[in-house]
């Protein structure tokens, strides 16, 4: 009695937390863009990036002239880079402005690397951080000197990093649709939130991501868990059919996107932290140290997920319920609270995902709507329902898609995983890991 | 606030061309989903079937634009093959999985640049409605009609071309679905099993009636490129197929009437929201308590978020929509 009442007041705080979170997202970076302050600054750096055997150095270049002006041409500032290939412009507001390097000052034998990158371009949606950065790179970029079984290898690596990120994510999508049945378009947006949030705490409260992240990953869990409170659990009760659900998911992804829009803008953002890398050989393949942590930490969590699965009292309670909820609500497992964890953990490994996902391109609003399409191929071809299926699925498709790219263009880079979706559904519906009987 | 304006672009949304294309690709896609209970989710596919089939026909063909209609019908064809050859046989969300997947596929190939020289990448294809456009009876420059409906002399004519459309295919699926052909596709929607004990062959009927509906969303694709005398890939978003699904679930499914009221619905309120708040934010950013709510930059974004909100309450407390009738809509009975 005790235990349960205690249950039911977490269970009370956690949704009081959930509408917290929700507050956070809608009012959070609205109120922090208004704010002006002190301190505004253009930072200019020129680099010479060279590449060796497919490992890119950059040094600074000193003695280059930086003018920063307005668009309307006034002028804010001009100088010489110092031996750091730096410069830094106070400018006294978050606006628009034009960072033009003058290339007869480069020295002897340095050229841009494209003419048109002399002149950057800082506008105002871009000016979040009190220091704005504005990167120039000379040298020549040579790409396609690697043979080709060093690009395939380092393809590979990249598959396999992508993969680790997919397979995490869609981990929860598939146990998700193992527990209720509900097929969540929406998957994709939980993957954004932790992408935003990690943004939101980051960048716009100047939190270092090594303590705003488990803060973004226990926030992306109770907005998982708040999904399935006031939405697919009210609607499971409400006796509401799974393609209604379905629907219903689609139309709470559009809400979701829309509503990421209206707060965060258009445009890709970077994340304050462990933006600036320098790439690292590792074997034949080369890697910042920034890609290579993410890729330990994804699989040691992937590796601790199939662990709590397999081997805890809880992960046997999910895969029972994923095999049978009635029989298994019958010898006593709680099925409510199962789909509870589930929705907890499928929130939480999302918005994991979605701080890999900004750490390593940018963050936006559509970021995890890009991703679902993979995951979907994630979870077919590992198995619907079946969490070790999305594990196996997610890093096949993520090597399958990034291998693919050496032949197809990268911009129908995803069009690979389609073709995945295909060949499964006409040779083994069920995936490698499902089982039959879920397909027809 | 000029309530004029908003009750003219309001009254002139409900009978326009968008709402001339999103009918037709509402009966089409009721074809499928309404009365076969398939989840497609990449109509917007089977509408840039048709928009690329005239617009490639000039600029890459080289011929009339009239042989637009049979490309854009082999494409339709081609594409219900691909996508209804894997999943037709499968739970329904397999075709939702893929068709959406495949939507995306169809946008990214025609945008990009590899395949420009066929379709013309980003820019889309432009300039190839001539023909349709010398056929108008209408004066280009005169203006026609009566407040708060005047258009030009060319708006007119797609009006009328549109229109006439959506009514000869309104027709065509109205008796289609009262032939013994519309009560084995009704019956499959009820339950499969049945119908394959009675002999019937459920995969060749869903593949018969994706492809139909594909056939029927092709010419809402046309009437669009011509309408606008060019194909964009970004109107063919993934997310165009979930705005025809609410304006289909609104009207009320496996009704042909709902598709057409619906469509005409759904762009009824979504002008008037669009210019009622941009009327609102016209001058300064609406602020409530001091705090800024929403500025003009955030109005379509607000729209978006209102249509999904719209399909989330719709699916969960009248799932029937406004003419619907609650039994037709069985899409769980198994």
């Amino acid at each position: 009695m005790v235990v349960a009442s205690a249950g039911k007041r977490t269970y009370r705080l956690v949704r009081a937390f959930a509408v917290v979170a929700g507050f956070l997202v809608l009012f959070g970076s609205g109120a922090n863009a208004a704010s002006a302050e002190e301190g505004l600054s253009i930072i200019a750096s020129v680099q010479n990036q060279t590449v060796d055997a497919g490992v890119s150095q950059k040094q600074p270049v000193a003695g280059v002239t930086i003018t920063v002006t307005t668009p309307a041409g006034a002028m804010i500032g001009t100088g010489v880079t110092d031996e750091a290939g730096l410069i830094s412009f106070p400018v006294p507001s978050r606006d628009n402005y034009i960072v033009t390097l003058d290339t007869a000052t480069l020295p002897n034998g340095f050229t841009m690397i494209d003419s048109a990158k002399a002149v950057s371009i800082v506008s105002k949606e871009d000016f979040t951080t009190s220091v704005k950065r504005a990167t120039f790179f000379t040298g020549s970029s040579n790409t396609s000197t690697q043979s080709l079984l060093n690009r395939m290898i380092q393809r590979g690596a990249d598959g396999l990093r992508l993969g680790l990120v997919i397979a995490m994510c869609a981990v929860g999508l598939s146990l998700i649709f193992g527990t209720t049945g509900l097929t969540n378009f929406a998957h994709g947006e939980m993957v954004t939130f932790g992408g935003l949030m990690a943004f939101l705490l980051n960048v716009t409260m100047g939190i270092p991501l090594l303590i705003s992240a488990p803060i973004v990953v226990a926030l992306g869990g109770l907005f998982g868990l708040a999904l399935n409170v006031f939405i697919f659990g009210k609607l499971r009760r409400r006796g509401v059919g799974l393609i209604s659900q379905l629907v219903v998911s689609v139309g709470l992804s559009i809400v979701l996107r829309n509503m990421y829009l209206y707060q965060f803008g258009g445009r890709t953002k970077p994340l304050n932290d462990y933006s600036q890398q320098t790439v690292m050989r590792l074997g034949p393949t080369s890697i910042t140290p920034r890609d290579l942590t993410t890729a330990i930490l994804s699989l040691l969590v992937l590796v601790a997920v199939a662990l709590f699965i397999q081997k805890s009292r809880t992960g046997k309670a999910i895969r029972a319920v994923s095999d049978n909820p009635t029989l298994a609500s019958s010898t006593g497992i709680d099925t409510q609270r199962i789909i509870r964890i589930v929705w907890f953990a499928g929130g939480a490994l999302a918005a994991l995902g979605g701080i890999f996902r900004g750490l390593d391109e940018q963050v936006g609003f559509e970021m995890g709507s890009r991703l679902v399409f993979l995951m979907f191929a994630a979870i077919t071809l590992g198995g619907l329902g079946s969490a070790f299926g999305a594990l196996v699925g997610g890093v096949l498709v993520g090597i399958f898609v990034e291998m693919a790219s050496l032949v197809v263009p990268s911009e129908l880079k995803n069009a690979p995983a389609l073709l995945i979706l295909i060949i499964v559904l006409v040779a083994r519906p069920q995936g490698i890991l499902g089982r039959k009987q879920r397909v027809g | 606030m000029d309530w004029i304006n908003i009750i003219q672009n309001t009254c002139k949304a409900l009978t326009g061309v968008d709402a001339a294309y999103f009918a037709l690709a509402a009966i089409g896609l009721n074809v499928q989903f309404g009365y076969t209970g398939l989840l497609n989710f990449g109509q917007a596919a089977f509408m840039a079937c048709g928009a690329y089939g005239v617009g490639m026909t000039s600029k890459y063909f080289g011929i009339g634009m009239w042989w637009g209609l049979p490309i854009g019908m082999a494409f339709v064809i081609v594409l219900a093959l691909l996508v209804g050859i894997p999943t037709l046989r499968l739970r329904a969300d397999y075709l939702a999985i893929v068709t959406i997947a495949l939507a995306e596929m169809v946008r990214l190939i025609v945008r990009s640049v590899r395949f420009k020289q066929y379709f013309g990448g980003s820019d889309g294809i432009n300039g190839f409605s001539l023909q349709f456009r010398e056929l108008s009876p209408f004066d280009p420059g005169a203006q026609y009609g009566f407040w708060p409906l005047q258009y030009s002399g060319y708006t007119v004519w797609t009006l009328l071309v549109g229109w006439v459309l959506v009514a000869i295919f309104a027709t065509l699926v109205y008796m289609l679905m009262r032939s013994p052909w519309g009560r084995v596709i009704k019956a499959i929607r009820e339950d499969e099993d049945a119908v394959r004990s009675l002999g019937k062959s459920v995969y060749s009927y869903k593949m018969q009636s994706l492809m139909i509906g594909g056939l029927i969303g092709m010419f809402s694709g046309v009437v669009f490129a011509l309408d606008r005398g060019s194909v964009q890939p970004d109107n063919y978003s993934r997310d165009v197929t979930f705005y025809i699904l609410t304006a289909l679930v609104l009207g009320g499914v496996a009704k042909v009437s709902g598709s057409i009221v619906g469509s005409m619905l759904f762009w009824g309120i979504f002008v008037f929201s669009d210019n009622f708040l941009r009327e609102l934010t016209k001058d300064e950013p609406l602020k409530i308590f001091g705090v800024t709510v929403m500025q003009k930059i955030q109005v379509g974004a607000i729209n978006y978020m209102l249509i999904g909100v719209g399909l989330m309450l719709l699916m969960t407390f009248r799932p029937q929509g406004i003419f619907g009738n609650r039994k037709e809509m069985a899409l769980d009975a198994r």
